[in-house]
């Protein structure tokens, strides 16, 4: 049989867009689907937690969970209760670059969902108390302890971002924050930060699905029209990075994991740039699947690592130099030493054996299956749009981003991994089983 | 700043529908397939009875090693080949083992849906399993699942099922095996898994648009050389409550945290109880709103989560709650959480909770089921537990239409937890004297 191949896409975005601005500066993106019965309600805010101050680490994270504890027509339990009480789904997320919080509803709940969301926009500062936000605060650091501290390797993440950025840098500290800042968290603070963030300039509100732009921006005017925007919203502080680290930095932890892993990471472009589209090939050549370079040479081939934890991937960040993280785990009775050799070979082999065009090819096809799968749902179409019209000011832009993975040249990688993966720049995180307690008993 | 005071009124609703179910006889095997007009990914997965229920005793994890070893090659490529073939197409093999089922699955555009289906049915059906492969497979088994259970969550899980099944049974036992039964899973044990389980025609789930599809050609793809008859389903265990509550401890040192499963045994996924079950449920461990998660979480602020549910396959259920606490409110965090349960099996549920519960679940069979990969999901349930083609249509009456008395009574027959089994992973040397102090149930240590 002739294989078939993956087609190429004209637009990674054949659905419909539509954009209008409020007055007081709220941006609403409308993408109209009819195939489903439920539509998604999403909005990004400008606002992440590049832009907290030393000594406030956390607070933008914190500051999300306290969105969903009431405001002014809504009380508390009142927004987790209409939302699922009426068949839909909600979360929010925290990231360093912004803060995005979305509900898919039964199309039916569009209006509760838009008045709910204004609601919080407009109304929150009134409604918090010492009470919510004490509550809340121990539910945060228990997600701390939960997702970083009481896991294997959990505290990765934690480790390598003031490794790979600078003291002062927006990037320098991890979204959760230190369990320091979070007991010194107080209530003006956050009331201070609803006033200096949650603005309708300051956002983008997105709708997808089984709804029509007319709708939507009339809907929208009603519920956020009257809203004031914020005439002096403080930037973040500059994630200019004058190039390449020159330094390599290195951290080994010893604790209580299983077995040795190692995490390379390097600073390359910012997601969103050319150089980031090649980069993220670039992982997806390295990493992705069993055909990638780190699995066929370290997992199947010279078996040092783990078939199970081998990976490479950008972490997509848009306000500076975002990393890529290349990482694997040592197989029983292999050290630390033999694991980061055989990984350095497969990063430097890179340039000195240049990617295939059938190496090319399956990333292609990887990443045109995970784009698709991203925009299946409502939901997954809604975020993608308001990322792509907070960060680069039109939604439209989404449609760029599949082509031109699927436009990445071998010689578009051997130039991007040529400067942004030398040794020289490489940050180094290894854990290392501690020998009074070899992992854990079995 | 003006702000609209009242909260609107609910528009319209469209009329549910699930997508368009087609059965398709093709050989010995059928293909269900839903109907998904314009979408551009598409999803097929075989089923086949050949979950780990149809492991021996002593055997646990075969299954699990079989559906790795599938992608080390077949009679025609090798392992990098098969890998290489597959991600050209943009697909991945997904595997998995349940008690119930084994499934091996693709996603890709639809046009490649073919070519797909064709490496999926050759790595199930004809892998090559060549005895050094499946011995180097089992051992990155080992050390894959030892690298799970350095995690917390996995031992306490086997504690609290060897104490409700027993450990001398295989539903006893965790469902992938544990790093000591892996390990002495045999490279014949391999291969007769294979022969016995995997050679008869099952059934191949597709999602899509149909349109583009031919599904009889599927079919033959994947129930091509394939023999036997279906297997019969066998009965349920039926549920046992034990006299008194047990506490279980499983030691893990300088834990921040204590991880709590705890759980009795249940009715099977089939029984006539399912709906107002899952609702009672749903209100005391399910939604955000729920009783345990408003308590625990949002008044206590014990825990970042915390959830509560049946989980219910074809020969048997279990009431399972599920949490992470700091270390230092271990004792309460316990207490409240069985207090909860009390309470809901004595007092029942109230309407305005029965509301949220009701409407959530029967949101989320549209909400939920947007995807290629979810439409699937919900026909191998039709498939594994052999619903109507309208059963979603008919779940989500029954879910809308469910009553304050017949919720309150189904929580009443269904929740136990004066004979519930209490286990908790942490840093017992902190944690063991309070749980003595407290009387919670008799204390004893796991041994895994």
């Amino acid at each position: 049989m002739t294989s078939p191949s993956v087609p190429v896409a004209q637009t990674g975005y054949p659905w419909p867009i539509e954009t209008a601005r409020l007055d007081n500066g709220l941006r609403v993106v409308v993408s109209e689907d009819r195939s489903s019965p439920v539509v998604c309600v999403n909005l990004w805010y400008d606002v992440g937690s590049r832009h907290e101050p030393p000594g406030q680490t956390g607070f933008a994270h914190l500051f999300e969970h306290l969105m969903f504890e009431g405001s002014v027509h809504v009380q508390k339990t009142e927004h987790m209760r209409y939302v699922q009480g009426n068949g839909g789904s909600l979360n929010a997320t925290t990231n360093p670059d912004r803060t995005n919080y979305f509900e898919t509803m039964p199309s039916e709940h569009l209006e509760l969902a838009l008045w709910l969301e204004a609601d919080r926009m407009g109304g929150l500062v009134p409604a918090l108390t010492q009470e919510t936000l004490d509550n809340q605060r121990e539910v945060v650091k228990n997600e701390r302890r939960q997702r970083y501290e009481n896991v294997p390797y959990g505290d990765a993440w934690l480790r390598l971002l003031p490794l790979l950025y600078p003291e002062g840098h927006p990037y320098h500290h991890a979204t959760i924050g230190s369990m320091e800042d979070l007991n010194a968290a107080g209530l003006d603070m956050f009331k201070a930060f609803h006033r200096q963030y949650y603005a309708p300039n300051n956002a983008v509100l997105t709708v997808v699905g089984d709804a029509s732009p007319a709708e939507v921006f009339a809907l929208a005017d009603k519920y956020f029209g009257a809203l004031d925007p914020i005439s002096d919203i403080p930037a973040a502080p500059h994630g200019h990075l004058p190039g390449p680290a020159t330094e390599p930095v290195r951290e080994t932890v010893t604790g209580n994991v299983p077995a040795p892993r190692i995490y390379l990471s390097h600073r390359t472009h910012p997601f969103g740039t050319a150089g980031y589209d090649a980069v993220t090939v670039l992982a997806t050549v390295l990493g992705g699947g069993r055909g990638s370079r780190l699995y066929q040479r370290l997992a199947d081939g010279s078996r040092i690592a783990q078939p199970d934890y081998v990976g490479a991937y950008g972490v997509d960040l848009a306000h500076a130099p975002a990393p890529l993280i290349v990482t694997a785990t040592a197989k029983d009775g292999v050290d630390a030493e033999t694991l980061e050799a055989g990984l350095i070979e497969v990063l430097d082999s890179v340039v000195t054996e240049p990617v295939t065009e059938a190496e090319l090819e399956r990333a292609k096809a990887l990443l045109t299956t995970s784009w698709w799968r991203q925009l299946s749902t409502v939901g997954g179409r809604a975020d993608t749009l308001g990322r792509y019209a907070t960060q680069f000011g039109d939604p439209g832009s989404a449609g760029y981003r599949l082509p031109a993975w699927q436009a990445v040249t071998p010689d578009d990688i051997t130039d991007v991994a040529a400067q942004t993966l030398r040794s020289s720049s490489r940050v180094t995180l290894t854990y290392l089983p501690n020998p009074a307690h070899p992992g854990e008993p079995s | 700043m003006t702000l609209v005071a009242s909260r609107p009124e609910t528009g319209p609703a469209r009329p549910y529908a699930f997508p368009a179910v087609v059965r398709t006889a093709v050989g010995g095997g059928t293909v269900v397939a839903a109907h998904m007009p314009g979408q551009l990914l598409a999803t097929a997965t075989l089923l086949l009875d050949a979950g780990a229920a149809r492991e021996p005793l002593g055997g646990e994890g075969t299954a699990a090693i079989l559906a790795k070893a599938l992608e080390e090659g077949t009679r025609s490529l090798d392992s990098a080949g098969f890998a290489v073939a597959l991600e050209r197409l943009g697909a991945e093999l997904s595997t998995s083992v349940e008690w119930d089922a084994l499934r091996v699955g693709v996603s890709v555009p639809v046009d490649l849906l073919p070519a797909a289906v064709e490496l999926l049915a050759s790595a199930a059906r004809t892998p090559k399993l060549d005895p050094t492969d499946v011995s180097r497979v089992r051992a990155d088994e080992v050390t894959a699942l030892r690298m799970e259970w350095a995690q917390p969550g996995p031992r306490a899980d086997a504690a609290l099922r060897a104490d409700l099944f027993g450990a001398d049974g295989r539903f006893g036992r965790p469902l992938h095996g544990d790093p000591t039964s892996v390990a002495a899973v045999t490279v014949e044990d391999v291969l007769a898994f294979h022969r016995d389980w995997m050679l008869r025609a099952g059934v191949l789930l597709v999602a899509g648009d149909l349109d583009k599809m031919d599904l009889a050609a599927l079919g033959a793809t994947a129930f091509g050389g394939t023999s036997g008859s279906p297997l019969p389903v066998e009965e349920p265990l039926g549920v046992t409550i034990p006299a008194g509550r047990r506490t279980i401890l499983v030691d893990r040192p300088d834990s921040v945290q204590s991880t709590l499963r705890l759980g009795h045994r249940a009715p099977h996924r089939a029984h006539p109880d399912y709906v107002t079950m899952s609702l009672a449920a749903t209100v005391l461990g399910g939604a955000f709103t729920s009783r345990l998660n408003h308590l625990i979480r949002e008044v206590k602020g014990y825990t970042y989560g915390i959830r509560g549910e049946f989980g219910m396959s074809r020969r048997f259920g279990r009431f399972l709650v599920s949490s992470a606490v700091q270390t230092a409110v271990t004792v309460p965090a316990l207490a409240e959480t069985v207090g909860e349960i009390t309470r809901t099996r004595l007092d029942g549920v109230t309407e305005d909770e029965l509301d949220v519960a009701r409407r959530w679940r029967a949101g989320q069979l549209t909400v939920d089921m947007q995807t290629p990969g979810s439409i699937a999901s919900a026909l191998a349930t039709l498939v594994i537990h052999d619903l109507p083609d309208d059963y979603y249509e008919k779940l989500r009456r029954q879910l809308l239409e469910a009553t304050v008395d017949a919720v309150s009574a189904a929580a009443a027959e269904h929740l136990h937890p004066e004979g519930m089994t209490l286990v908790i992973e942490g840093d017992t040397a902190i944690i063991r004297d309070d749980l003595a102090a407290a009387d919670i149930g008799d204390i004893t240590d796991a041994t895994i």
